[in-house]
């Protein structure tokens, strides 16, 4: 799957998740960047992108995962 | 060994200077054999050395193991059977009780004539500490956050650091491989921080939490003579002394490892600041959610089990609804938890647990509610006076629900409840009363003035660490300082007969 694609489905969920249809992510967006984005929404979100994608995170990725970038990164190597 | 005994100092300054003295290489031999010493201080029974050695030998093969077979499914068996492994133990050595109390009531229920005893097992000291991050350790070198330690005494150290065996911080090892084994220089920077911290924290105890604990005692020992209006400043009191007492402890862990250059994580940040009980939580006992939020929340949020449930309420009432029962199921679930960590017993599990989600519960679903109602009557929440009418009902449910945690039973923490309408607020202004109940004149204008000094410390806590602040005065202000806070120990400290160190509060748990 391209980057381009995965960011796009991105949005997708981000959107969801956090009702906010204006949510663009880039590489470099954390969770500093969205107000709703938490301990307990980072949780979901996970949650909503391993659905998306039909992947899943490990525990260790999850709680380490500084930045979108990473988390395409690991996307990007899971559904190959 | 207790922490503000004349033991605990001696063995601290022999532990200190001899960590200085030994060449670096081995200061973490001297902190290894340190810890030994204090872990079996009291209790060298064949059946602790057993109990220390199962937590230890299966963490520390557990977690090579794991690592071994990263990747594969013999990874996640070998990590189960670890934690099954120490959470046996400490299910056995802690929770035994509960468990044979609550056969004991279903029995009961269905009218089964049979009736299990009591057990009483020895635990060592700092069990529920140890567990726990012995079990957070082998789960992060899982996850892949940490590498296994392969040298079995280094391992032991970082599960038995004795500082934090009596009241924790709770420690990962991620976090603590570079202040554990690494060479410290001595710095006479940290020794004076170091002191200062220790001197609060014996203040805390001696002067403040010792104090008030004699008027707690009083009261819940004869809520008959002491009901109404002294069970409400008891409750308020008994609150205040935890925090003491417990952040005391703290404080005395923090400012020993200080003196040896090893940095533990804060465990309070001023929780009576807080706001709501959802903010209190967030600033009081800090370490043990920050576990329990890695690897018990997280992990059940994400869990197959709680997702089902959330897409079976997706389906009947949308995304809203899931996401609330979702997380209040999994937030039940740890509660409860925390509450049987604190002791193995329902008051407890109601006190620390059950009570707190409920106020969370509550504050999550009726907060919003409220906010709107007070934009449309005109009350301002940005303001001090309804800060402070927050800062302080969340202090009174707090206090409400310790209540529980305090009594000796479920039953006995209803019938202090049913004391408390008794309505006879003059016992307040009543000389003669109020000064019945374990604390005369002069001690209740000693606890009032400690208090203020502790609440104009905690106040400035939330600006920064008040240990810099004091160390970036001048030289005199410095020294009088100090000076006041080893007399007021030496003076107003309880030591005399009635004082009782081993009153502990979150020793044992």
């Amino acid at each position: 799957m391209e980057r381009k694609e995965i960011f796009e489905r991105l949005n997708n969920v981000f959107r969801d998740v956090f009702d906010d249809e204006s949510i663009v992510v880039t590489d470099a967006t954390t969770s500093n960047d969205i107000e709703d984005w938490d301990s307990l929404e980072h949780i979901n979100l996970i949650v909503a992108v391993e659905q998306e994608f039909g992947i899943k995170f490990n525990m260790g990725e999850v709680t380490t995962m500084k930045n979108v970038g990473e988390m395409a990164d690991i996307i990007e190597k899971r559904v190959k | 060994m207790i922490l503000t005994s004349l033991t605990f100092l001696f063995f601290s300054i022999i532990v200190i200077l001899i960590y200085f003295i030994v060449p670096k290489r081995i200061q973490w031999i001297v902190l290894l054999a340190s810890s030994l010493t204090f872990l079996f201080y009291n209790s060298l029974t064949v059946s602790n050395i057993i109990s220390v050695l199962i937590v230890l030998i299966s963490a520390y093969f557990g977690a090579i193991l794991i690592q071994k077979y990263e990747n594969t499914k013999k990874s996640k068996i070998f990590l189960i059977l670890t934690i099954l492994f120490i959470l046996g133990e400490l299910a056995l050595l802690k929770y035994s009780n509960l468990f044979i109390v609550t056969i004991n009531h279903i029995n009961n229920l269905f009218n089964i004539n049979k009736q299990f005893n009591m057990v009483s097992f020895s635990s060592p000291i700092g069990l529920s500490y140890y567990a726990l991050i012995m079990i957070g350790y082998v789960i992060d070198v899982y996850r892949g956050i940490c590498k296994p330690q392969k040298n079995i005494l280094k391992c032991a150290l970082f599960m038995s650091y004795f500082p934090i065996l009596t009241s924790g911080p709770f420690i990962r090892y991620d976090k603590m491989e570079d202040e554990l084994y690494t060479k410290h220089k001595f710095s006479y920077d940290n020794l004076c921080k170091g002191l200062v911290r220790i001197l609060w924290g014996v203040f805390k105890i001696l002067v403040i939490s010792q104090r008030l604990s004699l008027f707690v005692n009083t009261v819940y020992g004869d809520i008959n003579t002491f009901n109404g209006f002294f069970i409400v400043i008891a409750a308020m009191f008994f609150t205040l002394q935890l925090y003491t007492n417990f952040s005391g402890s703290i404080d005395i862990i923090m400012g020993v490892s200080k003196i040896m250059g090893i940095n533990l994580p804060e465990n309070f940040t001023s929780p009576f600041f807080s706001k709501t009980i959802t903010e209190f939580w967030r600033n009081w006992h800090i370490t043990l959610g920050a576990w329990l939020k890695d690897y018990v929340f997280y992990p059940l949020m994400k869990s197959n089990f709680i997702q089902n449930i959330g897409n079976f309420f997706k389906k009947l009432f949308g995304k809203k609804v899931s996401k609330k029962v979702t997380l209040y199921l999994s937030m039940l679930i740890m509660w409860i938890l925390i509450g049987i960590w604190h002791g193995g017993a329902y008051t407890y599990i109601i006190g620390s647990g059950i009570l707190q989600f409920i106020y969370i519960f509550l504050e999550d679903l009726l907060g919003p509610i409220v906010h709107k109602i007070n934009e449309k009557i005109g009350i301002k929440e940005d303001v001090f006076s309804y800060k402070l009418y927050q800062c302080i009902r969340t202090f009174l449910l707090f206090s409400f629900a310790m209540i529980f945690f305090r009594a000796t039973s479920v039953s006995n923490g209803v019938d202090i409840i049913k004391h408390i309408f008794v309505y006879n607020p003059w016992v307040l202004f009543d000389n003669s009363s109020i000064y019945t109940a374990g604390l005369d004149l002069i001690d209740f204008r000693i606890l009032i003035i400690s208090l203020v000094v502790l609440f104009i410390v905690e106040y400035l806590q939330r600006k920064g660490s008040v240990t810099d602040m004091l160390f970036n005065q001048n030289i005199v202000f410095r020294w009088l300082v100090l000076y006041l806070l080893i007399f007021a120990i030496i003076i107003f400290g309880m030591y005399g007969p009635g004082y009782d160190p081993t009153v502990f509060i979150y020793r044992g748990f």
